[in-house]
Order: C-alpha cells, then sequence, then structure tokens
C-alpha cells in the first residue's frame, strides 16, 4: 500500500503534465481573445481613447460623463430596463404556457414545436423585415384595418410609446421558442411517481400546475429567466433593425448606445466605460437572481 | 518539469507569433510583403463591384508591375470598417472616401502635395471646377474625386401627368415646388418624398435657406434663423401641408428614394449619381429631374463627390500614388463616363456621360445637370459633422410625425456637437 503511494503521484505529475498540454492551445486562445480584451477594455474606458490619435488617461471622467453628461446614456438605461421589465416576464410566462399546453395529449405535437422554434433559427434580419412590412403605415395589419374596420392604425415603428412595444412583441415572437423547447424538455421529464402521487392525493387541472409541476421545473424556470434576463439586457438587432433607435431615442438601448459611441462617434474609452456599466449590471441582476432562488426553486437531491 | 514549462512557454510563444504573422499578413499598412496594393471601397451590388473591377483593371493594365487587390463593404458597414481599420493601424493604401465622411477620417488620410499629385501622374487642372475642394477639409487635401455629384429633383412625369400637376422644370421657385407636390398628391399618393439621408433631407433647407448648416470655417450654424426656417418648411411638408408620407421607422434610411421608385410619390430629392437609375426604373414610370427650385432666384446647391485618398499608414506610397493615378486616369474616368454610372470629375470625360444615356433623355439630363452645377458650392463640415448625421436622423421620423419641432432637433444637435 505504502510502495502504491509515491507511483500514484508520479502517475498523477504525468498526466497533469499531458493535461496541461493538451489545455495550453485552448488557454492560449482563452487568454489572446477573452482576457487580454476584458482589461484592455477596462483600460480603455478610464481613457479617452479615440479609434485614432493620441490617447489620454483621464480617470473615471468617462463613467462620470456618462452619467452626468451624456444626454443618451440615461433614455438609454431606461430603454433597456424598460425592455427587460417587459420582455422577461411574457417570453418566460408565454414559453411556460405554451410548452404546458403541447402536452402529451396533443396531436402533431411536435410539428407545432417546430413551428414556435422556427422564428429563432431564422436569421434575425429576415424576421425584422417581415415585422416591418407588417407594422408600417402601408403594411398588412394597417392595411387590413382600414379596409375591414376603417380605422387607421398609428404608424407603430414611428410612434416614441408603440415603438417600443413592438419591439417587445417581434422580440417575444422570435425567442419564445426557445424557453418553450427547454420547458418542454424539463416536462418531459417529470417523475411518474411524483405525478401519481399527487393524482391520488386528488390534483388535478389548474392545481396541479401550479402546485406540483412548476415546482417541479422550478430549475428550468430559473435557467430560463437567468439566460432571458441576460438576453434582454443585451438587446441590440431587433431596435437596431426595426426602429433604428428611434424615433429619436425612444427605443435605442444600452448595446445600441454602446455601440454608437464606439463605432460611429469614434470614441472608445466612452463605449468602454458603458459597456463595464452594462456588465456590472448585468452581475448584479444574475446575482440577486442566484440570491433570491432559494425561495422558490426546488432541486431534487 | 522545468522541460516542460520550457515547452509550455515555447508553445505559447509559437502561437503567439504566429498569430502576430497571420495580423501581419493581413496587410498591417494596406500593402502585402509582396507589394499589393489594396483598394478599399464601398459597393452596395454586384453591379457595382463589376464597375470597380472594370477600374481596377485599367490600373492594372496602366501598372503591369503592381499586384492590384479590391476590397468592397456596403456603403453602411464600409465606414464602420474603416474606423476598425484604422484603428488596428490595417487601412488600406489607397480607401475610398466620400465629401461628406471625410471630416472624421482625416487623421487616417495622408496630405497628398504637389509632388504626390505629380507622381501620381495628376494636375487639379485635370478636374472639373470646385472637383478639387471635395476631398479638402480645412484647406488640406485628403483625396482627389472620381466624381462629382448635387442633389436634384426627380419626378415621376406619369403620376404628375395623371394629376394635372405642372412639371418641374430649371428656373423654377419653391412655390411652384408646393403646388406642384400639393396637386400631385391624390388618390393614395404623395406628391412628395421626405429624405432620411443627410443629403436628401438637407438639400432643400439649404436652397432654400441660402446657406450650408455649417459655415465656411467649419463651425456648426444649424440654429442659424435662416436654416432653421427653411428646416421647418421642410418637416411641415408631412406634418402641416401633408403632401408627404410620415416615415415608417427610423431605420429606414432611404425613406425617400424608396417611396420614389415604389411610385408611391411624385418626387423626391436624390444625387445625380441615380440619375441612370431612376430614368431606367423597375417600375416603369416615366421619370424626369429638375435642378432644386430656387427661392427668390437663387437657389444653392452642394457640390459632392466621392474619390480616393492614400492611407497614413501605406508603405508603398509611391506605388499607391500610382494606382491612385491611374483609378482616375482619363481611361477610368471615360469609362466611368460611358457606362453612365457617375458623373466623373475629369472635366475632359464629363461630356461621354451624357452619351451615355438613353437618347430620349439625353438632351434633359444634360440641361439639367449643366442648370444644377452652375451655382454649387463645396459642402462645409464640422469637425462632428457625422456625429450630427448619426442623432438627427432618428430624430427626423418624431419631427416628420407632429411629435417634435425641427427647431428643438436642431438646437439639441447644435448644444451637443458645436466645436
Amino acid at each position: 500500500m505504502t510502495a502504491n503511494v509515491p507511483r500514484r503521484r508520479s502517475l498523477a505529475k504525468v498526466e497533469g503534465r499531458q493535461a496541461l498540454g493538451f489545455a495550453t492551445p485552448a488557454l492560449v486562445g482563452l487568454a489572446l481573445f477573452t482576457i487580454v480584451p476584458v482589461v484592455l477594455s477596462v483600460v480603455m474606458s478610464f481613457f479617452d481613447w479615440p479609434t485614432f490619435g493620441e490617447k489620454t488617461f483621464i480617470g473615471i471622467d468617462n463613467y462620470i460623463r456618462l452619467f452626468t453628461a451624456s444626454p443618451d446614456f440615461w433614455p438609454a438605461m431606461r430603454n433597456t430596463a424598460v425592455f427587460t421589465i417587459l420582455y422577461v416576464p411574457l417570453n418566460v410566462g408565454l414559453s411556460l404556457v405554451l410548452a404546458m399546453a403541447l402536452g402529451p395529449r396533443i396531436r402533431g405535437r411536435g410539428a407545432l414545436r417546430v413551428l414556435f422554434f422556427i422564428p429563432v433559427v431564422t436569421p434575425m434580419v429576415a424576421n425584422v423585415l417581415v415585422w416591418k412590412m407588417l407594422l408600417q403605415p402601408q403594411g398588412l395589419f394597417n392595411g387590413a384595418s382600414e379596409s375591414w374596420f376603417g380605422v387607421t392604425l398609428p404608424n407603430f415603428l414611428a410612434d416614441p410609446q408603440w415603438a417600443m412595444i413592438m419591439v417587445v412583441i417581434m422580440s417575444v415572437w422570435q425567442g419564445v421558442g426557445y424557453n418553450m423547447l427547454i420547458f418542454s424538455a424539463a416536462l418531459e421529464q417529470l417523475p411518474e411517481s411524483v405525478m401519481e402521487a399527487a393524482r391520488i392525493d386528488g390534483a388535478s387541472g389548474l392545481r396541479m400546475q401550479l402546485s406540483i409541476v412548476v415546482p417541479m421545473i422550478s430549475p428550468a424556470v430559473f435557467f430560463a429567466t437567468i439566460m432571458t434576463m441576460i438576453t434582454a439586457l443585451q438587446v441590440f438587432v431587433q431596435p437596431q433593425l426595426l426602429t433604428g433607435g428611434g424615433p429619436g431615442n425612444a427605443t435605442q438601448p444600452l448595446v445600441q448606445f454602446i455601440y454608437n459611441q464606439g463605432f460611429k462617434f469614434q470614441e472608445l474609452g466612452l463605449a468602454a466605460a458603458g459597456a463595464w456599466i452594462l456588465f456590472a449590471l448585468i452581475i448584479v441582476i444574475t446575482a440577486l437572481q442566484f440570491g433570491a432562488q432559494k425561495k422558490w426553486v426546488h432541486y431534487e437531491h | 518539469m522545468k522541460k516542460i514549462r520550457m515547452g509550455a512557454v515555447a508553445a505559447i510563444a509559437g502561437v503567439a507569433v504566429a498569430m502576430t504573422g497571420c495580423a501581419g499578413s493581413g496587410g498591417a499598412s494596406g500593402s502585402g510583403d509582396d507589394g499589393t496594393i489594396v483598394v478599399d471601397m464601398w459597393a452596395g451590388s454586384a453591379d457595382d463591384t463589376k464597375a470597380l473591377e472594370a477600374q481596377i483593371k485599367i490600373a492594372q493594365e496602366q501598372n503591369p508591375d503592381l499586384k492590384i487587390e479590391l476590397r468592397t463593404a456596403p456603403w453602411g458597414d464600409f465606414f464602420t470598417k474603416l474606423t476598425t481599420n484604422m484603428a488596428s493601424g490595417n487601412m488600406a493604401c489607397v480607401t475610398g472616401m466620400n465629401s461628406g465622411m471625410l471630416s472624421s477620417y482625416t487623421d487616417g488620410f495622408a496630405e497628398l502635395s504637389a509632388a504626390d499629385l505629380k507622381t501620381a501622374g495628376l494636375a487639379e487642372s485635370d478636374f472639373a471646377p470646385g472637383a478639387t475642394e471635395i476631398l479638402k477639409n480645412k484647406g488640406t487635401m485628403y483625396g482627389l474625386p472620381f466624381d462629382v455629384a448635387t442633389m436634384l429633383v426627380y419626378f415621376n412625369a406619369d403620376q404628375l401627368a395623371a394629376s394635372g400637376a405642372a412639371t418641374p422644370a430649371p428656373g423654377w421657385t419653391f412655390d411652384d415646388f408646393e403646388a406642384t407636390a400639393k396637386a400631385a398628391t391624390s388618390n393614395g399618393k404623395a406628391g412628395f418624398a421626405v429624405g432620411m439621408g443627410d443629403f436628401q433631407w438637407q438639400a432643400l433647407p439649404i436652397a432654400k435657406a441660402g446657406l450650408q448648416p455649417v459655415s465656411a470655417d467649419g463651425e456648426l450654424q444649424l440654429t442659424d434663423k435662416k436654416f432653421v426656417e427653411a428646416a421647418t418648411w421642410y418637416g411641415d411638408l408631412v406634418s402641416a401641408q401633408k403632401v408627404a408620407l410620415p416615415v415608417a421607422s427610423a431605420s429606414d434610411t432611404g425613406w425617400g428614394e424608396n417611396q420614389y421608385s415604389s411610385g408611391n410619390a411624385a418626387m423626391a430629392v436624390d444625387g445625380t449619381w441615380n440619375a441612370v437609375s431612376y430614368l431606367a426604373n423597375e417600375s416603369g414610370f416615366a421619370a424626369g429631374m429638375a435642378p432644386l427650385p430656387s427661392e427668390g432666384g437663387e437657389s444653392l446647391s452642394l457640390i459632392l463627390g466621392s474619390g480616393f485618398g492614400i492611407s497614413k499608414t501605406c508603405e508603398n506610397k509611391e506605388d499607391a500614388l500610382k494606382v491612385l493615378g491611374s483609378l482616375l486616369s482619363a481611361d477610368a474616368q471615360d469609362y466611368i463616363a460611358s457606362s453612365g454610372r457617375s458623373y466623373p470629375a475629369r472635366a475632359e470625360s464629363q461630356p461621354l456621360y451624357f452619351e451615355s444615356i438613353d437618347e430620349k433623355y439625353r438632351a434633359q439630363v444634360e440641361e439639367v445637370f449643366t442648370a444644377a452645377f452652375e451655382n454649387v458650392q463645396g459642402q462645409y463640415v464640422s469637425d462632428n459633422w457625422s456625429k450630427v448625421g448619426t442623432y438627427v436622423q432618428p430624430q427626423l421620423v418624431s419631427v416628420y410625425n407632429g411629435q417634435e419641432t425641427m427647431a428643438k432637433v436642431l438646437e439639441s444637435a447644435q448644444q451637443q456637437f458645436a466645436n
């Protein structure tokens, strides 16, 4: 027994070296393409860093400028918050209802799942083009409303209030299939014994869903909520293509603001500072969610 | 253990060197080690790319000892890509540039001296009057244009005839414009389509006010009373006079042009660069054109254009100048002119452009172009000019929809972006 220990140790050492050898390319990639850019972006946020020309260290001035002097920053924060608050519950709720509705008794549920999943895999540009054709004043919705009811609909994408609602609706339509698939997978995995026990105890219908099914799939709901929240805070393509961030800055989210600062206004330092504020927001909100999960997420141990 | 550490360090160093090498061979300065001169230009369609390739071919024939490579990106992406390339020191030796965008990119371009022009085989006198001003900023030349352009009013002659509206013609006034727009607004069609692009929406306010939103010395003057009044009048065409449709979304950057092309609006403002495509439009309507209307007998229009400059980081400046010279040579300019793609910057090639136009339109195009280029002024831009455009465009949607006043938008832009 005692003779085996040194041999094991040396074996572990050899394996450790081999593992390091295999991991090195990945580690180099991680360092070059993740760690270096991350560190650089932190450094950048403390500089007046034009895309070309002299770079000047200015401390936290970029952050101060964002919070006090940048006319579009607070609206961008507000828009991101509004989008997230509307989008996350709608997306998670609707996909949960869909997943539950497409239960084992539904005929052709596989085909229906595919239908709901299609917008997730279709390129966003194509989705946006279709929605634009539906929503513009000469589009399908207004045309149908005028000819059937004689009512002219608002200019959805050019009206400050409607534009954000339409960005949310289009995003929900686009993203609902993904969470639905996660919930469907979780529902398929429900332990039959627990369901059976609940049924024997007289649970059925809505009561069964709310008291038994939802708590049982709460880890999946938690995962979906976290991921959806993060993607909602990072929303960019939908407002960029559907409304151009307008009218005015009514639908410009934080990521589009960062993009404009960096690539259109060529203020990389300010853009980096904005990106770090977004990062901090995401971390704080995610941490809060992890903190709150003990109260409502049930893991089987 | 030591050996392994050394091995790991060597591996990391190797990968790093290989990666640096990759970046380098991408043309750190737009000219590869094999002396390739990279030409970077925007191209929005297969036709654009084909035309550029034809010009590159001419340059290649004139410089058989050089290797020339063309890179393209659509207009919208070109400047984002250029920003990234400039930031990473990866700008192509010969880079395309537009008069309206130059002020944001002067740091990337080498100044062109008289000696440089000589190396390129070019002289300022080769170009049409005012053309060499196009790619100058505060008196310094950063490039030379391959085309000159100005803004025109294009009209759907069929729609105007059907509604009984008067046809625009050289010498027409803003009163005539309003009368035509009103008369043509009928049967669900609009008389005019407002623009969203910088040039497209500013052309009429500039012509009406008789001044540019930037002073000759580069100071932003968006809040100049005359300009505000003229711009307000422009916004009112949608919200008050209701002769134009409200814009559907701030992302519809080519709104006016698209409305006109698809036959929804009788008139729109666009550049001379689109004259041929409008005349041979896919919708099949008879198209016409007129210079911008005048106010009190005067009408101010901008001379615009695009061309090429040499990047500051270019290692083979002399070769790049030769390529630039060839791209702007008489042969290349004759090609541009005779293909009808744009109105060339070289004076001697300009008549060829009219010859390329369909005979039934030729006289009209020549008359309108001659009149339109008569009273042109080089575009003045401030240091933050491209930021002004980025800011104002999504605001215009609110102005057209009557939710915001033009005066407020211009004042806000002035406050944010005045030098």
